[in-house]
């Protein structure tokens, strides 16, 4: 090692310090201590009783966690590029020169400052299957597709038929895109106007400068928006929890990996089992953050380096 | 003349579509505060009602006096919330900083077990925290709730990073040259060009803060040092039903300073494309 | 090269920030301060808050401090894990085994013998509820017991007698049958009684079929033939009115707490529900609903004669509670008879001890609340399962509900699958227990 590269490593260290600190507290040793419990019969409260793997055992032939499992990835493989055309969407708008932008901006953002307590009851009168607003708008539809076709097509019970629950969950999720907005507004601050206006010179339209411009450089902003996806929908918990009133919804279709490692800890005092879920799960989301920032490697561009 | 024609046409489209998608947007919102004014007869009607049928102000005081000591709990989350912004912004940005301008070396693999540390699922945590906490005799002070903000949450050095990288190479280079140490490039260089990525960090930390509901109910044990996201919890009886008016009515005056804070922010955002140089 | 002086004190600054430790501030000379933490808000939480002042004011070598606390039985879990827990909780009797098993309670034998209280002092099944491998581990604060609910206005509307409820599950859907109502499209807008509404025990059910959901010793008895029979009925729903009409109907029900409650806007005129209901007809009811109270009719009223599920909200002192004597005092004191009926006055239940005084009557709003504490008294009244897997046996029979009421299963098929994964569930809950057993046993005998 030179001497300047020993500069840049203590440098660098004493930087990212605080990081290490935190997460040598708050990182490490909580998990090495449920990495530890995962192998115990243990319930919070009585003493951990070491058994082995049996606990990654039962979790392997538990048909529950396996539902828990494909409905986590049935939500993540519709929600995140959902999530991510919409908020990259309204955020290109948004950074468009259009009246009330500040306002507009604001909008966007207001449900995912809403509490969840009321978000929670309006989804339930939303995707209410006899008076709820979304059948109201789409049953019209409906009633013209059957007089022409000749069809028997009805306007779902959206929270209380297995098919189309977690449908009704992606819809509301989109709701809360107002935080991936801001990431990408903030993002497309830093895109430098004089591409834009050469651009403009060789005759290039809005779809060209978005496709060559735009996204090239905010792209370490689409990776992180994406990323950040990825983990929290991999660990959706709260909403579906409120919404199905701390249950698994209709035939278990709102029950994710998440919820059933929540009620195993605390609902049904099996600490130790929690702890196997949370570490196949951890196993799960790295694995994929793996592959996801692999397959981005190419094509994110990173100005600074 | 065509060319201005074209431009009205098309910021008139963009303006319609934001209109139809900010309907949908702002419906809960609107909802919150309708709810908010009517008597508690109509609250939970079917169909849903969008209007009152007459306003009830008195609402707001009442649901102030219900909650008990709100103004106690507004200075208490004031303050939890000043601490743990300062606290992220500081760490955060030095911890974010390291992590891109500075090549080090395995730089980048302690980056990734820094992502790592966001997949770990929280209530596998939960216990062991708690269980350090109340070694260091800090339950039920608001310790636990600002001190970790001190050591910079991978969200926000992910996010900082992210923007740090986006900065040019060259304008560290040159300041190396002039004799700029790396503090010195880090606060008098990049951070005054990162200020929109700050700003983010910070109203997203404030937020975060403002709205916990899990950290309070978990560390603090006097209902005078409660937060507010925790005193709406006081609106839901067992077994004698909730006061919609009220739980609404309370939880508008909670998110409105969020809401001003965030109408404020986001007008930086638009001073930042000005001051950071977007112009190139 | 080295950082400049900045950065160095932003470092000190944020570590030296984290280092500071409080000490915990001395005890003043006075009474001694006893925490109670208590699930309940709004009017319950002012109701014991009377008692608690009472208490106060009667002595002044003990101070109760009340707290309502939101989610107390995950906050009480890791308070007691911190080894910092409340002198005093307030918790629901199904979460008492699973506490106690897990060695999270102060067993009350020794005290309640010291104080002279027994079984004979209360309504048995309350007491028997507050005990778990024959050790005492609570007492009870405010009870309730489940009846039948109905609308007298749509009785009389649809020609029935009001005064002449169902008595037999075929009464009961004879019933239902004259009170179902349909619009001129066809939609359901009305009927006498659905097993989803408002839902609340959709396991126990098997109840009122002369079903158990477990042996009391080893064995889940899930699919026992009284289960199939009791969840073949909730499977005739769909069959009878449309699994889909059925989710549409239940749809366009309002909130349970609100005036739009399915029970008080007449679409529903029977339901299974306690004593608390009289506060919800008295705030969200219109003003001319006239309702009665009997016995929710069983499968065979001549075996099965007043069956009711009973609960009950429990206190309890937690392991390590740093003043076990003075919780208990004030634990006694809330059992006293003057002031418990106090309680359940301002709560509007009934008393849990075995006698209740005249005046109790005479001031309590509920006129039917003398049915409720006979029902609680009936030999066929039932608690639930007191084991440590309820919670989770709970979820497994409501998806089975779920999945028999929309048709995507049969009950036979649902009721053995939940049999299997109980029973798994409860022998390793068993292993647990016989692994701890003598280490606990001898625990709880310790003084």
């Amino acid at each position: 090692m030179t001497r300047m590269e020993k500069k840049k490593l203590i440098s660098g260290l004493l930087f990212i310090s605080p990081w290490i600190l935190g997460f040598l507290i708050f990182s490490v040793y909580p998990v090495l201590s449920s990495l530890y419990y995962s192998f115990c019969d243990y319930s919070v409260l009585s003493p951990a009783v070491w058994v082995g793997p049996e606990n990654y055992h039962t979790l392997f032939n538990d048909e529950v966690f396996w539902k828990s499992i494909s409905n986590t990835v049935f939500f993540a493989a519709f929600a995140i590029p959902m999530g991510m055309v919409l908020s990259l969407s309204l955020a290109i708008l948004l950074n468009c020169k259009v009246p009330f932008r500040g306002a507009f901006r604001t909008i966007f953002f207001l449900p995912s400052l809403v509490p969840m307590v009321c978000l929670a009851v309006l989804w339930q009168w939303m995707l209410n299957g006899d008076l709820g607003l979304i059948n109201n708008a789409i049953r019209p539809l409906l009633n013209t597709v059957n007089e022409n076709f000749g069809t028997q097509l009805t306007a779902p019970n959206w929270l209380q038929e297995a098919a189309y629950a977690k449908w009704g969950l992606i819809f509301t999720g989109l709701w809360g895109v107002g935080h991936a907005v801001v990431i990408y507004l903030a993002g497309l601050q830093g895109v430098p106007q004089h591409l834009y206006e050469s651009a403009e010179i060789d005759g290039a339209g809005f779809w060209v400068k978005t496709r060559h411009i735009t996204l090239p450089i905010i792209s370490p902003v689409i990776y992180f928006n994406t990323i950040m996806g990825l983990i929290g929908t991999f660990q959706v918990f709260a909403v579906p929890y409120v919404m199905t009133g701390g249950g698994d919804g209709p035939e278990r279709s709102l029950l994710f990996m998440a919820t059933y490692l929540y009620q195993n800890a605390f609902d049904y005092w099996n600490m130790g089992y929690a702890c196997a879920i949370g570490i196949v799960m951890f196993v799960i989301i790295l694995t994929l953050t793996y592959i996801a920032t692999k397959l981005s490697e190419r094509h994110v561009y990173y100005e600074g380096k | 003349m065509k060319h201005g024609l074209k431009q009205k046409i098309s910021t008139f489209s963009v303006l319609v579509i934001l209109v139809l998608a900010g309907i949908c947007f702002i419906a809960p919102f609107a909802w919150m505060i309708s709810t908010s004014l009517k008597p508690l007869q109509e609250t939970m009607s079917i169909p849903p009602r969008w209007l009152p049928s007459k306003f009830q102000w008195n609402n707001y005081r009442e649901a102030i006096e219900a909650m008990g000591y709100f103004w106690r709990y507004t200075a208490n989350t004031v303050y939890l919330c000043f601490l743990t912004v300062t606290g992220t912004v500081m760490s955060s940005a030095l911890a974010a900083y390291g992590f891109s301008r500075i090549e080090w070396k395995g730089r980048d693999k302690v980056f990734l077990v820094l992502l790592a540390t966001m997949m770990i699922p929280f209530p596998v945590t939960m216990v062991p925290v708690y269980s350090l906490f109340k070694n260091l005799h800090w339950i039920g002070s608001f310790k636990p709730l600002w001190v970790p903000s001190f050591f910079a949450g991978a969200f926000n050095v992910f996010l900082l990073r992210q923007f740090f990288l986006t900065l040019p190479h060259d304008i560290s280079e040159s300041a190396r040259i002039d004799g700029c140490n790396e503090f010195q490039i880090f606060y008098k260089i990049i951070l005054p060009l990162a200020k929109p990525a700050l700003l983010c960090v910070a109203l997203f930390q404030f937020m975060a803060t403002w709205n916990d509901f899990m950290g309070p109910l978990i560390y603090l044990n006097d209902q005078k040092d409660f937060t507010l996201a925790l005193g709406l919890q006081s609106f839901q009886s067992q077994q004698g039903g909730t006061p919609w008016h009220y739980l609404m009515a309370a939880s508008t005056l909670i998110v409105l300073p969020v809401l001003v804070l965030f109408f404020f922010t986001q007008k930086s955002f638009i001073q930042g494309i000005a001051t950071t140089g977007g112009k190139g | 090269m080295p950082l400049t002086r900045k950065l160095k004190t932003l470092l000190l600054c944020s570590l030296s920030v984290i280092l500071i430790s409080c000490g915990n501030s001395e005890k003043e000379n006075g009474p001694v301060v006893i925490r109670y933490w208590e699930k309940w808000n709004g009017f319950e939480a002012d109701a014991m808050r009377l008692i608690v002042d009472d208490f106060n004011a009667s002595q002044d070598e003990i101070f109760v401090e009340y707290s309502s606390v939101s989610q107390i039985d995950r906050r009480l879990m890791l308070a007691i894990a911190g080894g910092i827990p409340p002198d005093v909780a307030g918790l629901w009797n199904h979460a008492l085994p699973v506490y106690a098993e897990n060695n999270a309670l102060t067993p009350l034998n020794r005290y309640t013998e010291a104080a002279g209280i027994g079984r004979e002092d209360y309504i048995s099944i309350y007491w028997d509820m507050c005990t778990h491998r024959n050790y005492l581990w609570a007492l009870p604060s405010t009870p309730a017991s489940t009846a039948l609910i109905y609308n007298k206005k749509m009785f009389r509307e649809a020609g029935l007698d009001p005064e002449r409820p169902p008595r037999s599950i075929a009464e009961l859907e004879a019933y239902n049958a004259k009170l179902m109502k349909r619009d001129e499209s066809g939609r359901l807008i009305a009927c006498g009684h659905i097993p989803a509404e408002p839902g609340w025990w959709s396991p126990n059910w098997v109840y009122w079929f002369g079903g158990d959901l477990w042996d009391g010793a080893e064995t889940i008895t899930a699919d026992s033939p009284e289960n199939i029979e009791a969840y073949r009925w909730v499977q005739s729903y769909p069959e009878r009115f449309g699994a889909r009409d059925l989710m549409s109907f239940k749809d366009g029900f309002g909130n349970f707490a609100s005036p739009q409650n399915p029970f008080f806007t007449g679409r529903v005129a029977m339901v299974l529900q306690g004593p608390w209901i009289y506060n919800f007809i008295k705030n969200y009811a219109p003003e001319d609903f006239e309702w009665g109270v009997a016995p929710f009719p069983s499968v065979n009223p001549e075996l099965f004669p007043n069956v009711t599920l009973v609960e009950s909200d429990i206190l309890v002192i937690p392991a390590g509670a740093e003043h076990p004597d003075e919780a208990f005092a004030f634990i006694q004191f809330v059992n006293s008879q003057v002031e418990m009926e106090k309680l359940c006055l301002a709560q509007r239940k009934f008393s849990p001890l075995a006698e209740t005084s005249a005046g109790f009557f005479e001031e309590h709003p509920n006129p039917y609340i003398g049915e409720f504490i006979d029902l609680a008294k009936s030999p066929q009244a039932k608690t639930l399962p007191g084991t440590t897997v309820w919670s989770l046996y709970a979820n497994e029979m409501r998806q089975a509900f779920g999945s028999v009421w929309t048709q995507t299963a049969t009950t036979e098929e649902v009721l053995s699958e939940v049999q299997i994964r109980m029973q798994e569930n409860f022998d390793h809950r068993a292993r647990r227990w016989k692994r701890m057993e003598e280490t606990l046993l001898t625990e709880w005998e310790k003084p």
